[in-house]
């Protein structure tokens, strides 16, 4: 959705369509963001499974939009172009098929919204099943992370689900400044744990397939400027946070922009290498998420 | 004295024979003349109401007609010489076998008298019960401790100081040194203390053989005031290092009733456990369960105790210890999962914390690629699910997932059921949609493996909440002790967050245990079901998302963790190792006589009937012994060797087994040589014992003061030489006495109603 960024006016225009659509028969909600004439409500978003592509929304800086022409949003969270629903949906749904087609992971075919700031009730309300919770989605994806901000109560909450297990990858951020931004919230979640640089030997780029030579996995902008970077991100950093086992609770891609590779997939100019390694890193983090 | 007076035989001819009519006419006839003499009375007295012009009530004339009836059936039944037929022992051909308890608790002289319970016993057949049963039978004395020596005479009984009763082994002795001799009877006197806690059923069955029954007569106070006595702790012999252990304690008091007291348990001077219990009713037996952790590796003594209380008389009947080895070697279990889940994460993190417990997995990410996780080299499950037996069986448990049955061999099937059957080992099924019956399970051969009966039918699978709960038998099981209270565990688990999906398992079948059900879809299906199976032991979870106990319970919650690592450790526990070695009791009581075992088995886990195996025994003092076991006819793979333990103390035997110069495994048992503890327990009479011993014999128990009558009871016995005796009713006293009382009350009846 890169595009935006180049075209605030059409962008405006579409946000004030989509911000009246709110939510989706099924009891799910759903959100535009896309592009591509999507079919946003798929009735199989009511269809239970083993895994959930699950993408966090959160609650975007006020300032984030317009800083860089980069981050449309600052709605607040939930409706429209807010930071949490870049790429949304068609990234996470070209993904769930690579995942099918390639894993045997029983995945839900669209993608799952879920937020720091619901509990589950006692018993999971009718077509809420398996609840609103996000301790129900133990991968959890988010993007623009540049822009989040978390209440005391969501930054607990974040905290103790990565600790109990979950995981999250973050993505789309790029430069200096978002890093610093993007650190505002994780030091939320986590005051003093530190951040890694990971190695090619480490286990989550062998779970499933073995990446040695990674490189910078640019937006769709690279279609465009041909240039794989955008701010002053010129160098893809493969990051995360660990638990006390040594376990990645958070796997960080700064200065790069895996979502767009998954969601201009199939369009014919963007490089088919980008792509590939996008799918690639993501299927070993979902892996790499089930199985430590 | 008056029965006799009564009914002119003794009450035994009654128990013991059998009632017979001698008359040559058909019972039928009597039954006829009966109905048709009430028929007449009747009659008759109808026709003398209707004459005297109905002075007399119907209740009246009732009453009469019955008294007349009683009596014409009464002289009827005679009429058809009625009598008992009953075995009776020949005069002077029997032996009556009289055995004297000789061990240390005779020599108490209960509430302060002059007289030791065994001079008591002495007196007793001095004083006219012996003689009495010389002047009928032949007679043996015998001196009873743990083993059964004959006497000459009373007076070659010495006092009583041997430490221990066998009163089992002794009878059992008794019957195999006079197979060929005409016992009619075994007199046992003693006061039921038996330090092997109880007769086994072959010393029974070897009496009930030949009919010998066993009077018993009890000496010693039935009870001691105020006291409380452990009488067992039971316990796993072996554990794993760091489990949870659950303790049965068994005590009796008296005194206490109602009262609190303080039951722990103590490995040396550290105290695991304790807690508050409340005294039962006095001399009722009270069952406390105890849980406790079994702590680091290594041979442990554990004192089981009730603090002793005030006033209590004997304070060193308190505390009872028992033996168990704990084992820190790592035990690995083969997780294969068919597809990523959720579950398999998590249960691979909660096992993360167990230090014993190691989960190899092997994971099908996609249809060609296996992820493999904890293995020890590059070449473990390179190849995938092992085809050979000494691959399989190097691990002590298989966790089955979402794999369909068609994913293994038929060879590799087989090889799952020998897992469990000859190797002993422990497999679990997890629910799956690729699980139980939508894996095609039922039509395996591996589905006797399966404790329920699995549905004939898929789609048993659903991704819907289900709310787990225990049964019974697993509220206080170890599985699933969350908490220790079984009534607080119980409602722990009612607690539990949902769970993400459940599967509709089956019938459970007949032995196989449930020990927590889900409520599923409006339905109530079993979740948690385990059984034995030959060596080894199996359970179904029939869900995958416990996974759920983690993520939606506050951080720092310890259910889901716990769960599993208990359930592992239940799956893995019993595992044995190539060589179990064993002893049939771990405490010796006042003696060292013990039979070391060892079970050994080669590489396949098929028996080794061709090792050498040795024990090398350490004891207290510097004992060293080596000492050859030598193999066991007709139990392929079983080796004993007799050892004694002179002194007291702790002992440890380490058993190795060799094939050639390769050492086959190697195991460790631990015992303790224990005297002068034993007498102090169990010094009350155990009348339950004796009266049970003659009930299940044919005998009787009788009181010191009631033995004058022992020779008039004894002849009446199925054993030895008898003859079988008939004994007419007709003339018995007590007959003459209902006749007249009958006639009498009828008359007496009749004048107060005037119609005489």
């Amino acid at each position: 959705m890169t595009f935006l960024r180049r075209t605030p006016v059409i962008a405006a225009l579409l946000a004030g369509f989509t911000c009246s659509v709110t939510a989706f028969p099924g009891g799910q909600q759903q959100f535009f963001g896309g592009n591509n004439n999507y079919d946003y409500y798929d009735p199989a978003s009511n269809q239970p499974a083993e895994f959930y592509w699950s993408r966090l929304r959160y609650t975007a800086r006020t300032d984030s939009y317009g800083g860089g022409g980069y981050g449309y949003g600052g709605y607040g969270y939930g409706y429209g172009f807010a930071s949490w629903s870049r790429d949304y949906p068609k990234a996470d749904r070209q993904f769930l098929m690579a995942m099918k087609r390639l894993t045997r992971i029983e995945g839900r075919p669209t993608e799952q919204v879920v937020d720091l700031d619901h509990d589950d009730d006692v018993r999971p309300v009718a077509n809420e099943f398996p609840g609103r919770s996000i301790d129900n989605y133990p991968w959890v994806y988010a993007v623009q992370v540049a822009n989040w901000t978390f209440t005391d109560q969501e930054a607990k909450r974040l905290h103790d689900y990565l600790l109990k297990g979950g995981f999250l990858m973050v993505d789309d951020f790029h430069g200096t400044a978002d890093w610093d931004r993007f650190m505002n919230g994780m030091r939320m979640v986590f005051p003093d744990r530190p951040i890694e640089d990971l190695q090619d030997n480490d286990e989550i780029f062998h779970v499933l397939y073995d990446i040695g030579q990674r490189f910078q996995i640019p937006g769709e902008q690279y279609v465009v400027t041909g240039r794989t970077y955008e701010k002053d991100g010129y160098v893809p950093k493969w990051r995360a946070i660990r638990d006390d086992k040594g376990r990645i609770m958070v796997a960080i891609c700064h200065n790069m922009h895996l979502g767009d590779a998954w969601e201009w997939a199939d369009m014919p100019e963007y490089p088919e290498k980008f792509a590939s390694m996008a799918f690639r890193i993501g299927l070993d983090y979902i892996m790499y998420g089930m199985t430590h | 004295m008056m029965f006799e007076l009564l009914f002119k035989y003794p009450v035994a001819v009654f128990s013991k024979g059998e009632f017979v009519l001698l008359g040559g006419w058909p019972k039928w006839v009597l039954a006829l003349l009966i109905v048709a003499a009430a028929a007449a009375l009747a009659w008759r007295i109808r026709l003398k109401l209707s004459r005297s012009g109905g002075n007399l009530r119907n209740w009246q004339a009732a009453t009469i007609w019955l008294f007349e009836t009683f009596l014409a059936a009464l002289i009827l039944v005679l009429l058809w010489q009625p009598a008992m037929v009953v075995a009776q022992l020949r005069p002077e051909q029997n032996i009556i076998a009289v055995l004297v308890d000789d061990s240390q608790s005779m020599a108490i002289a209960d509430g302060g008298a002059n007289t030791t319970r065994e001079e008591q016993a002495k007196k007793v057949l001095a004083d006219g019960t012996l003689s009495a049963l010389q002047q009928k039978f032949q007679t043996r004395i015998y001196r009873l401790d743990s083993h059964l020596t004959r006497v000459g005479s009373l007076q070659q009984i010495p006092p009583p100081t041997m430490p221990a009763t066998h009163i089992g082994d002794g009878l059992k002795q008794l019957v195999a040194e006079t197979s060929d001799l005409p016992v009619g009877a075994v007199v046992l006197l003693s006061d039921g203390s038996d330090n092997t806690g109880g007769i086994d059923l072959d010393t029974i069955s070897a009496l009930r053989n030949r009919h010998i029954p066993v009077h018993t007569v009890g000496f010693g106070a039935e009870s001691v005031s105020p006291d409380v006595e452990v009488d067992d702790a039971v316990v796993p012999q072996r554990a794993l290092a760091d489990s949870r252990l659950s303790a049965m304690v068994t005590l009796h008091q008296h005194g206490y009733s109602g009262r609190k007291g303080t039951l722990s348990v103590r490995d040396g001077d550290k105290l695991l456990t304790s807690r508050e219990i409340t005294f039962a009713a006095d001399g009722k037996i009270q069952r406390e369960n105890l849980l406790f952790s079994a702590g680091t590796a290594g041979a442990k003594s554990l004192e089981f105790s009730v603090a002793p209380l005030p006033d209590e008389k004997n304070k060193l009947n308190n505390s009872v210890t028992r033996l168990i080895s704990v084992d820190s070697d790592k035990r690995r279990i083969l997780y294969v999962e068919g597809e990523p889940r959720w579950e398999y994460k998590f249960i691979r993190r909660a096992e993360d914390d167990d230090r014993i417990v190691q989960v190899v997995s092997m994971l099908r990410t996609t249809e060609n690629k296996i992820y493999r996780q904890g293995i020890n080299d590059p070449n473990e499950l390179a190849d995938g699910f092992p085809t050979r037996a000494e691959d399989l069986f190097g691990y002590a448990g298989i966790i089955i997932g979402s794999v369909e049955a068609g994913y293994f061999t038929p060879a590799q099937q087989d090889l799952l059921r020998e897992f469990v059957d000859r190797r002993g080992g422990g497999l679990l099924f997890l629910g799956g949609r690729s699980s139980l019956a939508d894996g095609v399970w039922g039509g395996s051969s591996d589905v006797d493996l399966f404790p329920v009966v699995l549905p004939n039918q898929k789609n048993t699978f659903h991704r819907a909440p289900a709310t787990a709960q225990l049964t019974p038998a697993g509220a206080d099981n170890l599985i699933c002790r969350l908490v220790d209270d079984p009534q607080a565990n119980v409602d722990r688990w009612r607690k539990l967050p949902y769970l993400m999906d459940y599967q509709d398992a089956g019938t459970p079948k007949p032995g196989a245990a449930v020990l927590a059900e889900m409520m599923a879809g409006g339905r109530k299906l079993p979740l948690l079901i385990t059984q034995n199976y030959g060596r080894g032991r199996t359970a179904i979870l029939a869900t995958s998302g416990t996974w759920r106990w983690k993520m939606s319970q506050p951080l720092g919650d310890t259910t889901h963790d716990m769960f599993w690592q208990q359930f592992l450790r239940w799956l893995v526990a019993d595992t044995p190792g190539h060589v179990v070695a064993s002893v049939p009791n771990q405490v010796l009581f006042d003696e060292g006589h013990i039979r070391l075992s060892a079970d050994v088995r080669g590489k396949d886990y098929t028996p080794a009937a061709d090792a050498t195996v040795q024990a090398h025994v350490m004891g207290p003092g510097g004992i060293s012994a080596m000492v050859d076991m030598t193999p066991v006819p007709d139990a392929p793979g079983t080796f004993q060797a007799d050892w004694t333990a002179e002194k007291p103390g702790s002992y440890v035997a380490e058993v190795t087994a060799q094939k050639g110069s390769d050492e086959i495994g190697h195991d460790v048992v631990s015992f303790e040589r224990m005297d002068g503890v034993a007498e102090n327990f169990h010094v009350e009479q155990n009348r339950d014992l004796l009266e049970r011993l003659a009930s299940q014999t044919g005998g009787k128990y009788w009181q010191p003061n009631e033995t004058s009558k022992l020779a008039d009871d004894i002849p009446y016995s199925e054993a030895g030489i008898t003859v079988r005796e008939t004994k007419e009713l007709w003339n018995l006293p007590l007959i003459f006495l209902v006749i007249l009382a009958v006639r009498g009350s009828e008359w007496l009846l009749r004048r107060r109603w005037g119609v005489v």
